[in-house]
């Protein structure tokens, strides 16, 4: 069962390459004499990719996986990891709407207090000490347009920026 | 001669200035720190300095990074003799043997060999590099397309087999990287491929989204879900961290382990895919072969230590070869140097020589102050490392993401690339849990397209004769070199089997 449920990843890339292996015949080519059209090395690599998977899963099903890293296999906590997704994604999904600094702010908030970091005190100085340092480096300094956020929120960065003297 | 010692000494003036060696400073200072620190390579801290190199020019900026490379290479095995912590797998024979001088009260010493060895190490396969690589890059000139792509199909198939638990999970990783490098617009007709409409994937992906994602943010995520052990280990807080360098006389007894670890890691290091780990592992276990006394090994061993801190700063140099000489990064921290390069709008290749002798040299020189300057660094780094390993996890994890969301938004500006970035590095997460190789993946996004563009150059000009890589000498000793590499899993299976069968 156990080697079944190996073979499904490298399966599931396989169809996938099969699927982009017929996409690339779709391509808008104007076949010019003597010359490979632009689908000819993507469906090398895509050949090159399905053998491979067909490799793996043989690999899989002779039990000779190879050594698995430990930390392969060690439990995980999945309420953690499904937070730390959601944060690592919602952050570029505000930036653009809130502005950098607010959304720093919370996720820097978010992802130490995720993290393990419990006391509300050291909790708090660095979110708001870390985020004023990386606007001064890269605000004042290194001149990046960091998204502002969009409608209220940008004038609230803008003002921000006023307040800490960077704009 | 004369004149790449007239360049040298360019090379010097201009990296002692005082924004340049403030960089080789820094650079070590950050390299040592990061290394050191479980949970961050000394590959994340280059790519996290990424969006601080805007501000200066190439030379500043590459002294950063080569001595961010130089410093994380050596600042892991500090860790490693001080609390049985490696900051990277390339220290973990220098931690076998370090920890265990460690324990019998040999704490200063093993720091201070540990210390010793890197600096010469790093410094000789420096001074290899300087004068190694005009010679190399003058006879790459004369090399064509055809020559090019036998090189990057080498290193595309060392990568694959040097080091990897499976072949056949490396090239499915491998393939993937080299499927993303053809997205978005090709040269040859100007047609968008796999863009699916995507606005963005039309100029196509970045390779520093998918290496600050695999490598960042994956790593952050497998830490933050609990699939790595505690850093604690069976460490014991040592009674001293302060290191005594060995004394001309203990070093010259050692002579034979330096030089081997030397010549094994400018070696390994020069070959695509391989680096300072393997160089570590392969020149330890060299020093076991060549030992009277092999049964002492793992017990505190100073040759054991010495080879295989030699051989990790010794790799530094030999990475750079290929890099500077054919314009080809070997290994993910020359990858992200040639990132430096080309922002800067510097085309590393034999031409780099010709072109940019300034920047060549004041990087060559830039190396060798570094690992001169090491040996002070290292000795301060000794003192501060009990108190430095106390940074709480959550705010290191916590800063890495926000470095990386900073670094993937300045390469365009654009909110794009941060998305790319962050589901790379989810991706980055599964590749971890489910045993795929990194590495591979990003290779091929970075050598994929240079071997379509070599490829399809050659078959142009040689009217789509595939043979052309075979009657060329050159083409097809390295081709014949990465076919041996590629079957030699499964000959050396076959042999093993029938070994077996036979008992």
């Amino acid at each position: 069962m156990r080697s079944l449920r190996g073979a499904i990843g490298p399966a599931l890339i396989f169809l996938a390459g099969a699927g982009l292996f017929a996409a690339a015949g779709r391509l808008p080519v104007v076949p010019v004499p003597g010359q490979l059209g632009p689908d000819f090395w993507p469906r090398l690599i895509l050949i090159g990719l399905m053998a491979s998977c067909v490799l793996k899963i043989l690999e899989v099903a002779r039990g000779r996986e190879g050594r698995r890293e430990p930390t392969a296999l060690l439990p995980l906590s999945r309420p953690k990891l499904a937070g730390g997704m959601a944060l690592v994604l919602g952050y570029p999904a505000l930036a653009p709407l809130l502005g950098f600094p607010l959304t720093t702010f919370f996720f820097l908030l978010a992802f130490m207090r995720l993290a393990g970091m419990r006391r509300p005190l050291p909790l708090l100085a660095t979110t708001l000490l870390g985020t004023v340092a990386l606007l001064y480096v890269f605000v004042k300094v290194v001149y990046l347009p960091l998204p502002k956020g969009a409608g209220v929120m940008e004038d609230f960065t803008i003002f921000l920026y006023r307040l800490l003297r960077i704009f | 001669m004369w004149e790449t010692l007239a360049n040298l000494a360019a090379g010097l003036a201009a990296s002692l200035e005082p924004l340049n060696f403030l960089m080789i400073l820094a650079g070590l200072a950050i390299g040592i720190v990061a290394g050191a620190l479980p949970g961050i390579t000394m590959l994340n801290s280059i790519v996290l300095v990424l969006p601080f190199t805007y501000l200066m020019g190439i030379v500043p900026s590459l002294l950063l990074m080569t001595s961010i490379y130089i410093g994380g290479v050596f600042g892991g095995s500090i860790t490693g003799i001080l609390f049985n912590i490696p900051g990277d797998p390339m220290n973990v024979p220098t931690t076998w043997e370090g920890y265990q001088l460690n324990k019998k009260g040999q704490v200063r010493l093993a720091l201070g060999m540990a210390i010793m060895a890197s600096a010469i190490g790093g410094f000789l396969s420096a001074l290899i590099l300087t004068f190694a690589s005009p010679p190399f890059a003058k006879v790459a000139l004369t090399f064509s397309t055809v020559e090019y792509f036998a090189v990057v199909v080498l290193g595309l198939a060392s990568v694959v087999v040097i080091g990897q638990v499976s072949v056949a999970g490396a090239l499915m990783s491998l393939f993937a990287g080299m499927f993303l490098g053809t997205v978005g617009t090709e040269a040859q007709y100007g047609i968008t491929r796999f863009a699916f409409g995507i606005k963005f994937l039309e100029t196509g992906i970045d390779f520093v989204t998918v290496l600050i994602g695999l490598f960042a943010i994956g790593e952050v995520l497998d830490q933050l879900s609990g699939s790595k052990a505690g850093a604690g280990g069976d460490a014991a807080a040592p009674s001293t961290s302060r290191a005594r360098l060995p004394s001309p006389r203990q070093l010259w007894a050692l002579r034979g382990s330096l030089v081997r670890g030397l010549g094994t890691g400018v070696v390994i290091g020069a070959i695509p895919g391989a680096g300072a780990t393997v160089a570590s592992f392969v020149s330890y276990g060299l020093e076991k072969q060549v030992s009277k006394e092999p049964e002492r090994f793992g017990t505190g061993v100073l040759e054991g230590l010495t080879a295989s801190e030699t051989s990790v700063n010794a790799s530094t140099g030999g990475a750079m070869i290929p890099l500077l000489t054919l314009g080809i990064p070997g290994s993910g921290a020359t990858a992200v140097m040639m990132g430096a390069f080309l922002l800067h709008g510097v085309q590393p290749g034999p031409l780099l020589f010709a072109q940019s002798p300034h920047e060549v040299y004041t990087i060559f020189v830039g190396m060798l102050l570094a690992n001169l300057v090491m040996i002070v660094m290292g000795l301060l780094a000794a003192r501060s490392f009990a108190q430095l390993m106390k940074v709480p996890e959550p705010i290191l994890a916590a800063f890495i993401i926000t470095f990386c969301f900073i670094g993937a938004y300045a390469l365009r500006n654009d909110m794009a690339d941060v998305w790319l970035t962050m589901l790379f590095g989810i991706l980055g997460f599964f590749m971890r849990r489910y045993n795929l190789p990194i590495p591979p993946l990003i290779l091929g996004v970075i050598l994929g397209p240079l071997a379509e563009q070599y490829f399809l150059t050659s078959m142009v000009s040689h009217g789509n004769d595939l043979t052309v890589f075979l009657t060329r000498p050159v083409s097809a000793a390295v081709l014949l070199t990465s076919a041996g590499l590629l079957l030699w899993p499964a000959l050396k299976g076959w042999l093993a089997r029938r070994e077996a069968v036979r008992v």
